[in-house]
C-alpha cells in the first residue's frame, strides 16, 4: 500500500501547514478584533452614538490595524496562488518571501 | 447531421448539465456558515459565490485535460484517448462517459433531494468507474496508481476522503478554541460585527477556490469527448467556449443555490456563531490550497463538512448533532459506489439498444430521474426564505407560512 505512506506524509504537511494559516490567521484577526474593541475604549456597556462616546485608544486601534493587514496579506498570497496556478506558475518560499516560478 | 454529433452533443449537454449540478451542490461549501449567521443575506451569499465561480473557473488557464486518468484507463498520459477505444468514430468512448456522467448527475441530485453535502468529484468519479468497469471490465480502472505517486481509486478519492475532513475539522477546532480564547470578555457587539467580515472574506477564498477547481473537471472530460469523436486535436488546451460555458454553468449552478444542503450543512450541524463560522471557512480555504499547492486531490464538500464540524468541537458548550454527522459521512461513504452502480447500468443499457438509439436513451433516461427528483423536491421545498428556520431534525422546516417561490 505505496498510497497509505504517500497520503500520511501529505496529511502531516498539509495540517502542520494548515495549522499555521488555517488557524494562526484567524486568530491574529481575533486578536485584531479584541484590540479594535479596546481601541474605541474597551467600555463594555452599550452606548448610543453621540452620547459620552468612550476616550479612543490610538494603540489599541494601531494593534488591530497591525493584524488586520498581515491577515489581508495572507489572503492576498492565497488569491495569487490561486490565480497564479491557473497560468501555471507556483508560489515558491524557498527564498522565505514568496515569489512566482514555473511550475515544474 | 451525422449520427456521432449528436451523440457527442449530447454528451457535451449532459457534461454541462453535471457542472451546473455541482455548482449548486457546492454553494453550501462556501456560504452555508455566511448565510447561517447572517454575515450575509441569502441571496447576497449566493450571488456572491456565483460570481467568484465564475472567475474562479476563468482563472483555470491551465487545465488538467488528464482528469478522468485519476480513476479510469481511458486516457493516455498527454490526455489523448486511448486508439483502441476510437474505432467506430469514438462512440465506445463517448458512450462510457455518456453513462459516467448520468450516473454522477443521478446521485448529486438524489443527495441533493435528501440535503445530505456529497461530493460531485466522488459522483463524478463514481459514474466513470462504474460505467468503465461495465464497458472494459475491471482492468480499465485506475485502482492504485502506479505506486510512483498518489494515484488511483484509492489514492485520490478514498484516502483523501477519509483524511481531509479530519484534517479540516482538526485546524477549524483549533481555529475556533483560539479565537474563543482570545476573544474572551470582549462585548458582543465587536466581535459579531468582525467576524462577520472575517467570515465573508474566508468563504469567498473558498467560492474562488472551488471555480478553478471543478469547472476545468468539466472543461476536462467535454474536451475529452471533442478529441475522441475528432473535433478537436490539442491536448494542451481547451476550446474558448467550452471553457466559458462550463464557467457560466457552474457560477449559474452556483447562484441557484442548492438550499437544502446549506440548510444542512449551516442549521443542522452545530449551531454556528460567527467567529466559528470564519474559523470553518479559513480552517477549508486553508486546507484546499495546500492540498492542491501539495498535489493532492480532495473534494470541497468534505473539507467543508469536517470544518463545521470542528467548529463545533471547538467551542465548549457548542451543541454538535452527530446523528446527522454519521448521516453525512454514510452518504460519502456510499457515493462511489452508488454512482459507479448508477453509470454501469446506464453503461449496459445504452450498450443493449446501442449506438444512436443508446445514447438518446440514456439522455431521456436522465431527464426522467432529474424531473422525478425535481417534482419530489417541490413537496418539501427549501429556499432562500425559509432556509434559515430551526433546525428540526427535517431537510424542509415543518411549518412553511411563506408561500415557495423559489426551487429549493
Amino acid at each position: 500500500m505505496h498510497n497509505l505512506g504517500f497520503a500520511l506524509e501529505g496529511a502531516g504537511q498539509v495540517l502542520a501547514v494548515c495549522l499555521v494559516l488555517g488557524a494562526g490567521l484567524p486568530a491574529l484577526f481575533a486578536l485584531g478584533v479584541r484590540a479594535l474593541a479596546y481601541g474605541t475604549g474597551g467600555e463594555p456597556r452599550v452606548h448610543t452614538t453621540g452620547v459620552s462616546a468612550p476616550t479612543p485608544n490610538r494603540i489599541g486601534t494601531t494593534v488591530a490595524y497591525a493584524c488586520f493587514t498581515v491577515v489581508v496579506l495572507a489572503v492576498a498570497l492565497g488569491i495569487t496562488f490561486i490565480v497564479a496556478s491557473g497560468f501555471g506558475k507556483a508560489l515558491s518560499f524557498e527564498h522565505i518571501y514568496p515569489t512566482l516560478v514555473n511550475k515544474n | 447531421m451525422t449520427q456521432d454529433f449528436v451523440i457527442l452533443t449530447l454528451v457535451i449537454i449532459t457534461a454541462l448539465g453535471f457542472d451546473f449540478t455541482n455548482g449548486f451542490h457546492d454553494t453550501a461549501n462556501a456560504m452555508a456558515t455566511s448565510i447561517a449567521t447572517k454575515a450575509l443575506r441569502p441571496k447576497t451569499a449566493v450571488a456572491l459565490s456565483g460570481i467568484l465561480n465564475l472567475i474562479g473557473a476563468f482563472l483555470s488557464v491551465e487545465v488538467a485535460l488528464t482528469v478522468t486518468n485519476a480513476v479510469v484507463k481511458i486516457q493516455d498520459k498527454t490526455g489523448a484517448p486511448r486508439a483502441e477505444l476510437l474505432a467506430d468514430g469514438g462512440t465506445a468512448l463517448l458512450l462510457i462517459i455518456l453513462a459516467g456522467l448520468v450516473g454522477g448527475i443521478v446521485w448529486n441530485l438524489f443527495t441533493w433531494l435528501l440535503g445530505l453535502p456529497s461530493s460531485s468529484s466522488h459522483a463524478l468519479f463514481g459514474g466513470l468507474v462504474g460505467a468503465t468497469i461495465a464497458g472494459l471490465g475491471w482492468a480499465g480502472v485506475n485502482w492504485n496508481g502506479d505506486g510512483s505517486k498518489l494515484d488511483g481509486v484509492v489514492g485520490k478519492v478514498l484516502l483523501p476522503a477519509v483524511l481531509s475532513p479530519v484534517i479540516a475539522g482538526l485546524v477549524a477546532a483549533v481555529g475556533t478554541w483560539l479565537i474563543y480564547q482570545v476573544t474572551v470578555g470582549v462585548a458582543k457587539r465587536f466581535t459579531d460585527q468582525g467576524f462577520r467580515w472575517g467570515q465573508i472574506g474566508s468563504a469567498s477564498l473558498v467560492s474562488l477556490a472551488h471555480g478553478t477547481n471543478d469547472a476545468q473537471k468539466t472543461m476536462g472530460v467535454i474536451t475529452l469527448a471533442l478529441i475522441a469523436s475528432g473535433h478537436w486535436s490539442q491536448t494542451g488546451a481547451v476550446p474558448l467556449w467550452v471553457k466559458a460555458s462550463c464557467a457560466v454553468v457552474i457560477a449559474l449552478g452556483t447562484y441557484l443555490g442548492g438550499w437544502r444542503i446549506i440548510r444542512t450543512l449551516g442549521k443542522g450541524l452545530v449551531d454556528i456563531a460567527p467567529p466559528q463560522g470564519m474559523a470553518a471557512q479559513s480552517a477549508a480555504a486553508a486546507v484546499i490550497l495546500a492540498s492542491s499547492h501539495l498535489g493532492f486531490a480532495l473534494s470541497t464538500t468534505h473539507v467543508a463538512t469536517g470544518s463545521i464540524l470542528g467548529s463545533g468541537v471547538g467551542r465548549r458548550g457548542a451543541a454538535v448533532r452527530w446523528r446527522l454527522a454519521g448521516r453525512m459521512v454514510g452518504a460519502w461513504l456510499i457515493t462511489l459506489p452508488a454512482a459507479g452502480f448508477v453509470g454501469a447500468a446506464v453503461w449496459a443499457a445504452g450498450n443493449l439498444i446501442g449506438g444512436l438509439g443508446g445514447a438518446i436513451a440514456i439522455f431521456a433516461l436522465l431527464l426522467v430521474a432529474a424531473g422525478g427528483m425535481y417534482l419530489w423536491s417541490r413537496r418539501t421545498p427549501v429556499g432562500h426564505h425559509n432556509v434559515n428556520d430551526e433546525w428540526d431534525g427535517a431537510v424542509s422546516p415543518a411549518a412553511d407560512p411563506v408561500p415557495a417561490t423559489t426551487a429549493g
